[in-house]
């Protein structure tokens, strides 16, 4: 094999070249997916459900303009209300405005039905002033919704068209703002207003952490090796292993999502891991001593390097693929694009470097064997003497230490809180997130929990369930407020002042009653705006509460509230909206988690089992595993990390790359166990040999994820936060824990017997 | 870059069509003499058809009568069907020069309501018709254009754009354009397109069939008409049956007293 790479070495290099080629070509078609909906899987009924909503009721999308002032009722801040308003319900994609200019004041007076804006007129002076407040704030339908309840915010909400594109609208809306300026200060909210910046966050943070990564890889990859070849080499495969795979994403018709961004990161930290070790063997063939010319000393690397390079490869790619037990879509993606990119850097690190090296002239050797590698690094030589040490002389010591801090951990875990919302993504005082807390505050609440009811909308008992669910539903403390058509049919009762013929609600009571009130609407009114309550045959109606609290936790108890309250009505039809789906994903997350970690776990469990043949070593390989992920999750319920869509992936990441270092140090182990050293003298050579190279491989993981720290999403901060201490914590279970557990336990499948 | 287009539009057709306009404007103001009809009655049927194709039928009776004196048109419409909302009636009183009186009788309520609502609703009983489709909007507001003759089913038909004169008359008549077929022989609408801000065709309006109610004065009714809206893939039909000049229609008929009469 070896000397095959040689011979065909040209074939080898143009393979690579075009096969790179091919996908890199297709990166400028790659596009970015920012919608929450679509990482759900298309049958989970959330997902189900809402699109159903948007089907009945057309568009449920909506972006708020919003106009803080100390009074919005004044004279100026009425007229660009009014301006904006107006301008926005012109751009193509809006489909309806509402606002204080556009929603309707239905009202009684003397003995007239009056139907007509809520704000009628710009009032000129004080006396009209305060009798518009007066009748706003008797007007259920902008109160509290269009209009904050002190007066101090007011919004221009445009439903968009389904299908909308997000960027076009936003941009036409952020240009008639600049065209209509004014001394209120004005903000722009909304979920699609969200997935722009999401967007723009994910352009941004491509940019800038690939470029990150990479100068702090090359910086590293100098210090380690102190050669250009050292640098460039490991550097080749994993730039062609990130072109490949993001090319991958546009070839098989997939999209970047937020926890894509990780890709680059994670093949930057990963994929350059069996380079080192090959540039290591370079280095230490490659000595003024040795006289082979460069063909051989590329024979010599893949000879001695390709089984551990392959095996541990082949664990983190199957770590990766462990995503797949995850139910969102972009985590299942970034598990096999992960994969891919992994399985092309192992092939590159293979074929492709020897085949390089073969051609590159021998240069100037950079070990000579005079210590100068532990003058450059004493501390490390220090730490892994304290470490061996300490295994040898307390290895009973070193366990109990472990065992009592995963119990702590384990005590630290019952913190973790699971928040799948996009405003966890960013810091408080992003503009995003800033917004949507004045709609929770002041404007009912950003997100939206329906329940439709199917039947015939007409008759007045449907109607007076509804009215009563809707009633029982808004005195929930999280709910801001809600619409439905009961509620508008209320408020025109009052208006006409029928206590004759209505029940105690004010509902119509008779048949007759409800459909003479609907024509009514439809006469008077903008017959759309029947649209979003009821549908066009009056057979579905929807029912909408808006929650006025962000986190995950808090919406999933309503959902379950609301859920539990129709549970046994027959003529509900479903319950979905926003909120719903953000609920099933924060479960989707937690599910996925676990399950996700328990694959992981057992298919790594699995590999080393078969490595060494014995399943002893797959348990002992678990162990550093479980105690990293136990510190890992403790650190996450004290710092109070959200469980969230990126920081759930961190497992399978972790198992897959994690546990390298303890592969390393048994199969060294065993070659000394098996050379006539004793257990704790082999535990020592072990330590102070190959715990250098799993020191430094660590540690190329460690500076290569924390490029994420400069990542826009908090999310994917704490995601890198999180994998570095995760790393680190695998990488002391390995040099400590794993060393003790050998000395301890004695398993049989090291012992140099077992061997023959 | 649209906005620019429209003022450039009207900027044009203001100069370079000023003679033009002339005999446009003339031709719009005969289309819309030639449907003042001194008393009409007559029964219609209003078809909704929504983008999944299904329908609200609404039957309802209507008596119109003109007072030349005072230029108002008084106008009654009961509801015949569907059977929920039969009965319900709207007595309107349409002034030259000021707010509409409405009045809203509802059977379910038994008793009747002024109605005061400060702008027309757009939609004629929540149809793809507006109310400026009914009853002629003010010329004023609109400046015209004459293009190419063109043929309607085999008619004749001058061909006229409006533009209206400014951004408020565009939201409020729901156009930035139109264009109009006018038949020639009896200055009958017989198709009308209009056109967004985008200037892109969201409407069309099509003119099947038309009656000469006032054989003297040469005055029409269209018998049958369809509005196609793009927009929301809804379209309206509505066709007018039993339609019969009457200019000595009863005074009664447009009083409180008659509105209350199931």
């Amino acid at each position: 094999m070896a000397e095959k790479i040689v011979k065909y070495r040209w074939i080898i290099i143009a393979l690579f070249i075009i096969v790179t080629g091919i996908f890199t070509s297709q990166i400028p078609s790659v596009e970015i997916d920012t919608d929450l909906k679509s990482q759900l899987p298309k049958e989970m009924p959330s997902r189900l459900s809402t699109d159903k909503i948007d089907s009945l009721f057309g568009g449920t999308e909506m972006i708020m303009v919003i106009l803080q002032s100390e009074d919005v009722l004044n004279s100026e801040t009425l007229v660009r209300l009014r301006r904006l308003s107006k301008r926005i319900k012109r751009i193509r994609g809006v489909e309806k405005v509402n606002s204080l200019f556009d929603l309707k004041s239905i009202r009684g007076e003397e003995g007239a039905l009056i139907i007509e804006p809520a704000v009628p007129k710009i009032p000129k002076n004080d006396m009209t002033r305060e009798q518009l407040r007066k009748n706003i704030q008797e007007n259920d339908i902008v109160y509290g919704s269009v209009v904050a309840k002190d007066f101090s915010l007011a919004a221009v909400i445009a439903m968009l068209t389904p299908q909308t594109r997000d960027e076009e609208v936003l941009n036409a809306i952020r240009q008639v703002i600049e065209e209509i300026p004014g001394n209120e200060k004005t903000w722009i909210g909304g979920l699609p207003v969200t997935r722009v910046e999401m967007g723009e966050y994910i352009r941004h943070d491509m940019r800038l952490l690939l470029p990150i990564g990479i100068s702090v890889m090359l910086v590293f990859l100098f210090a380690c090796f102190r050669q250009l070849r050292g640098v460039i080499l490991p550097f080749m495969v994993v730039i062609v292993s990130i072109l490949v795979s993001i090319g991958f994403i546009a070839m098989i018709g997939w999209k970047i999502h937020m926890v894509t961004v990780i890709l680059p990161i994670l093949l930057i930290a990963v994929a350059n891991d069996y380079g080192i070790h090959m540039i290591a063997k370079y280095q230490e063939d490659n000595i003024p001593s040795n006289n082979f010319n460069p063909g051989q000393l590329a024979q010599r690397i893949f000879q001695s390097l390709s089984m551990p390079v392959l095996i541990t490869g082949l664990t983190t790619m199957a770590g990766m693929l462990c995503l797949l037990g995850h139910i969102l879509i972009p985590a299942k993606e970034l598990g096999i694009l992960a994969a891919f990119g992994i399985l092309f850097a192992l092939a590159a690190s293979l074929f492709l470097l020897p085949a390089v090296i073969s051609f590159l002239p021998r240069s100037k050797p950079v070990l000579d064997f005079s210590d100068n590698e532990q003058d450059r690094i004493p501390f490390f030589e220090r730490l892994l003497g304290f470490f061996s040490h300490l295994v040898s002389d307390h290895p009973k010591g070193v366990l109990l230490s472990a065992a009592v801090l995963a119990v702590i951990s384990i005590v630290g875990i019952f913190g973790v809180v699971v928040d799948t919302n996009p405003n966890g993504y960013y810091e408080h005082d992003n503009p995003t997130v800033r917004v949507s807390q004045l709609i929770d505050e002041h404007l009912g609440g950003s997100q939206t929990i329906s329940v439709v009811y199917k039947g015939d909308i007409k008759s007045p008992e449907l109607a007076r369930k509804i009215d009563r669910m809707e009633e029982k539903i808004l005195e929930l403390d999280e709910i801001g407020t809600t619409i439905s058509i009961t509620r508008v049919l209320k408020q025109m009762s009052k208006a006409l002042d029928n206590q004759q013929f209505s029940d105690k609600s004010g509902l119509p009571d008779s048949r007759e009653g409800m459909a003479q009130y609907l024509e009514l609407y439809s006469l008077s009114g903008d017959p759309d705006d029947l649209n979003k309550m009821v549908d066009f045959s009056y057979e579905h109606a929807i029912l909408t509460a808006r929650v006025n609290k962000t986190s995950t936790a808090v919406i999933r108890r309503v959902v379950d509230r609301i859920k539990d309250m129709v549970a046994n009505d027959q003529d509900v039809f479903l319950v979905g909206g926003f909120g719903v789906v953000l609920a099933d994903l924060a479960d989707a997350v937690v599910n996925g988690q676990i399950l996700s970690l328990i694959l992981a776990t057992i298919v790594v469990g699995v590999l080393v089992s078969l490595l060494f043949r014995s399943l002893t070593a797959g348990f002992i390989a678990a162990i550093p595993l479980t105690l990293s992920i136990i510190i890992t999750f403790g650190l996450m319920g004290v710092f109070g990390i959200e469980l969230n869509i990126a920081t759930a992936m961190l497992s399978s990441i972790m198992i897959g790359v994690g546990v390298d270092y303890t592969i390393h140090f048994l199969w060294r182990y065993r070659v000394e166990r098996n050379l006539g050293n004793d257990l704790k003298q082999a535990v020592r050579i072990t330590l102070t040999t190959t715990g250098r190279g799993i020191i430094f491989n660590a540690l190329s993981v460690i500076v290569g994820f924390s490029a994420l720290f400069f990542s826009s999403f908090l999310p994917v901060q704490f995601f890198g936060f999180l994998v570095v201490i995760s790393i680190f914590a695998c990488l002391t279970g390995a040099l400590v824990v794993v060393p003790a557990i050998c000395i301890v336990t004695k398993p049989a499948f090291l012992n140099p017997a077992e061997i023959k | 870059m649209k906005y620019y287009f429209f003022f450039y539009l009207i900027f044009m057709t203001s100069f370079v069509n000023a003679q033009t306009e002339l005999s446009a404007m003339k031709i719009v103001e005969k289309a819309q003499d030639a449907i003042k009809v001194k008393g009409v009655q007559g029964v219609s049927i209003l078809t909704i058809i929504d983008e999944k194709g299904r329908e609200r039928v609404r039957k309802i009776a209507q008596v119109t009568k003109h007072y030349s004196t005072d230029k108002t048109e008084k106008r009654l419409i009961r509801f015949m069907e569907p059977a929920d909302i039969k009965g319900t009636g709207l007595l309107t009183y349409d002034y030259e020069n000021k707010e509409d009186d409405i009045w809203l009788f509802m059977p379910a309520l038994r008793k009747t309501r002024r109605i005061v609502s400060s702008e027309k609703a757009k939609n004629f009983m929540g149809s793809e018709f507006t109310y400026a489709d009914m009853i002629p909007p003010s010329v004023n507001d609109f400046t015209f254009s004459m293009l190419n003759d063109e043929n309607v089913n085999d008619i004749d038909c001058y061909q006229i754009e409006w533009l209206p004169v400014d951004e408020d008359i565009a939201d409020e008549n729901g156009f930035s354009r139109r264009i109009t077929f006018v038949g020639k022989e009896d200055y009958m609408i017989r198709k009308s397109l209009y056109f967004d801000i985008d200037n892109e065709l969201y409407k069309e309006l099509y003119v099947f069939s038309i009656k000469e109610l006032d054989p003297v004065n040469h005055r029409y009714r269209a018998v049958k008409m369809e509005m196609i809206n793009h927009q929301n893939g809804r379209r309206s039909l509505l066709e007018n049956t039993q339609l019969e000049f009457n200019p000595n229609i009863k005074d009664d008929y447009f009083t409180l007293r008659y509105l209350e009469r199931e």
